[in-house]
């Protein structure tokens, strides 16, 4: 085949020009540590990661959700926990009351001291989160759960959060846990033990005692429920961060370019450039008509 | 006498064919670096005398090349043209649809508020925030879609520029047509083909050279563009429906609309550019606008907001889905208060979450065209441009090398080479000057001869 000096120029700077776009694509390549920047590089990798980045995206701002709901069930451990302990002490003082040694002044006495723990419960079960939410009013929430006797004005609505792709999970325990729904009227209980005491009333004592038992293992059981919510919580956390760190994993395989095969591919093109570039130089010098 | 004069006669004619030689080597190097020319060669001819004096003669130079060749550097030039501009074109519209935060990265941004919504429905900047992701998702999806149609319009006004190119060039090809008619100049030729490859390169179609001497130009389809020495014109006009400029052969008052056939060249990519990936791509993305809206609605009018009130939509409801991308709008209700965002339930109280947990569950439901959640729909219309466009790629990089091949191919035939030249010429310089003293040498034979007369 007939190849004219002007054609081994033309192929000679074509190829420098490929040999240096070769070396400016491994280049940027190397720089930014990506292999594919637009779907076309490589629509499959590309479709790839920007369906992980979604599932990131979406699962990063459940996590925060899940840590503000973990954070709301300590408050409601919390606050069980004090009107756990309030029902444990009622119990035991109105078992002591119960005592036929006991007078009518010393029950009076309790009486009042029970009015006050009435009063802490009735406060516990009426806290209010961070943001001014009533943790015990189930979707009621912008009002006080148990009104000044104690009964719940809340719902039974429990609030479920996000916690994984396709999973709720419990944050809230409503009020009416500590309701006749449930087992007894904790908070009235207490206040009725408390009338009780004050006016002598030995049999409504006695039959408060065995409420009190059933409110003790009614608050128990919400605590449960509590420490079983946020234990799903957690676990939820953990799984989340592992899937977290999976999709970066999985975004990092389609799109981040190898780092030393890059910086190889990178020294090859050079090479190929510095080649390229000689052998211009040589073609020119040989086929200039001035060195015939 | 008359032997010698006949000689000289011979010298002469000699001297004449040899400057031929040394004139069209001259000419070649002078062009080496004209594009599109093709080398001459000057064919000597032994004439024919008996029984001794023949002589020499020069023809007219030879024009090397090839037309079944030439055929394929135009076919080729064409495809080139189609598949670099529709690559170039594919990726400004991918760009157009994966830069910046991408619209499923913004829908994604909507449903991870949607999920803190759910954590705290009555906090208002919980709320406030996720009605502004909503926002952004908007303003999205419709500056996408005024670029959409701005790349739209910009690929008619480059079918309309290259459409009055093609016109231009037609003519002059006509005019090249008529001059090799005339005169049969090796240059007139290579001009002429040098016109018929960028007039493939701008709308493909095919040229043949007739028994006489004419070149035709025809447009996929078969519409005549050139024709000997008559041109017709390509013309542009907008269609009355779509809008869209629609590309016509006008011969006189013969109008013939050649939209749906060029498959080559610039405008060739441009319309499937034009008619089919922006048009598909602006069709998807209403279809899009048109399932968030009704599958955010339906949910959202199910729910109810803090103030307890439901059936109220999260988007103003589109009426079609043509033009849902431009006309989708956040319900102004919502707009104005963000208390409005249907988080709850009716009857329920405004702590109840279940609304936003629905909400936030239209991620993962399969309730966009074609099966798939919203994300993937949205992911779906620029992976697709992204196949298309290195399919577009892969294809220009095809073609690219069957014209570097094809460049080699004619280069071998036609074109010049100054070291090759520089022979000629040197070999031609001195058949000349040889010829010069042959001359000289009869001359003085003449001039002894008178002298002793």
């Amino acid at each position: 085949m007939r190849i004219t000096g002007h054609r081994m120029i033309d192929l000679s700077a074509e190829r420098t020009g490929k040999a240096q776009a070769s070396v400016a694509q491994h280049s940027a390549e190397v720089s930014s540590g990506l292999r594919v920047v637009t779907p076309s590089d490589d629509p499959t990798a590309w479709a790839s990661a920007e369906r992980a980045k979604v599932r990131k995206l979406i699962s990063d701002g459940t996590g925060a959700a899940v840590k503000a709901s973990r954070d709301r069930l300590e408050e409601t451990d919390g606050a069980l926990g004090s009107i756990g302990d309030l029902v444990a002490r009622a119990q035991e003082l109105a078992v002591q009351a119960s005592n036929a040694t006991y007078s009518a002044a010393n029950r009076a006495a309790l009486g009042d001291e029970l009015h006050s723990m009435f009063l802490s419960a009735l406060g516990s079960a009426n806290t209010q989160s961070s943001n001014g939410e009533y943790l015990f009013a189930g979707s009621l929430s912008n009002v006080a759960p148990f009104d000044p006797t104690g009964a719940y004005v809340g719902d039974a609505i429990g609030r479920l959060v996000p916690a994984g792709e396709n999973t709720t999970s419990l944050a809230t325990i409503p009020g009416s846990r500590l309701t006749a729904a449930n087992g007894v009227d904790v908070l009235p209980l207490l206040e009725q033990l408390s009338v009780a005491l004050k006016t002598n009333n030995l049999a409504a004592l006695q039959s408060g005692i065995t409420d009190l038992q059933t409110a003790v293992l009614q608050v128990g059981t919400a605590r449960t429920l509590t420490g079983g919510a946020m234990n799903v919580l957690d676990s939820t956390a953990q799984a989340r961060d592992l899937l977290s760190q999976h999709l970066a994993v999985e975004i990092s395989n389609a799109v981040e370019s190898d780092s030393i095969a890059a910086a190889s591919s990178l020294a090859h093109a050079t090479t190929a450039l510095e080649a390229s570039r000689m052998v211009s130089s040589h073609l020119i010098a040989l086929l200039d008509p001035r060195s015939a | 006498m008359s032997d010698l004069l006949s000689l000289l006669s011979l010298g002469s004619a000699g001297i004449a064919a040899q400057n031929a030689g040394v004139s069209v080597a001259t000419n070649n190097v002078a062009n080496v670096n004209t594009d599109g020319y093709s080398r001459q060669r000057v064919d000597l001819n032994a004439m024919r005398a008996s029984p001794l004096i023949g002589g020499v003669r020069s023809g007219s130079p030879n024009r090397l090349q090839d037309e079944l060749l030439s055929g394929r550097i135009r076919g080729s030039a064409s495809s080139l043209a189609y598949s670099t501009t529709l690559s170039g074109g594919l990726s400004d519209l991918e760009a157009t649809l994966s830069q910046g935060p991408t619209l499923h990265e913004r829908l994604a941004g909507v449903f991870s508020r949607m999920g803190q919504v759910a954590t705290d429905p009555t906090d208002p900047s919980v709320r406030e925030a996720a009605v502004e992701a909503t926002r952004e998702f908007i303003a999205d999806v419709r500056r996408r879609a005024a670029d959409l149609a701005d790349s739209l319009s910009q690929a008619s006004v480059r079918i309309h520029d290259n459409s009055v190119q093609a016109t231009s060039i037609a003519a002059r090809l006509a005019a090249s047509n008529e001059q090799v008619g005339k005169t049969g100049d090796p240059v007139a030729r290579d001009e002429r083909d040098r016109l018929a490859a960028q007039l493939s390169n701008l709308v493909g179609g095919s040229a043949r050279i007739d028994q006489d001497g004419q070149m035709r130009f025809v447009l996929d389809g078969g519409a005549v563009l050139v024709d000997g020495t008559h041109a017709s014109k390509l013309e542009t006009t907008p269609d009355p429906i779509t809008g869209k400029e629609n590309v016509f052969v006008v011969d006189g008052s013969n109008r013939r609309n050649v939209t749906g056939d060029i498959s080559g060249g610039k405008i060739g990519a441009d319309l499937t550019l034009r008619d089919k990936s922006i048009t598909n791509a602006m069709g998807e993305l209403d279809q899009f606008a048109f399932d968030v809206a009704t599958s955010m609605n339906a949910v959202h009018t199910a729910g109810a907001g803090l103030d307890g009130v439901s059936g109220r939509n999260m988007f103003v409801t589109p009426t079609q889905v043509s033009g849902a991308a431009t006309a989708l709008a956040i319900d102004p209700g919502l707009n104005a208060n963000p208390d409005q965002l249907a988080s709850g339930t009716p009857g329920a109280g405004p702590g109840d979450n279940r609304g936003a947990l629905a909400l936030l569950g239209v991620a993962t439901r399969n309730v966009a065209a074609g099966g798939k959640t919203l994300a993937n729909a949205a992911l779906a219309m620029v992976t697709s441009v992204g196949l298309q466009n290195a399919e577009a790629k892969a294809s220009a990089s095809r073609e690219g090398l069957v014209s570097e091949h094809l460049a080699g191919l004619r280069d071998s035939l036609a074109g010049v080479d100054i070291q090759e030249e520089l022979t000629n010429l040197s070999k031609f310089e001195h058949a000349s000057s040889a010829m010069t003293r042959f001359v000289s040498t009869i001359d003085n034979l003449l001039g002894d001869l008178i002298d002793r007369l």
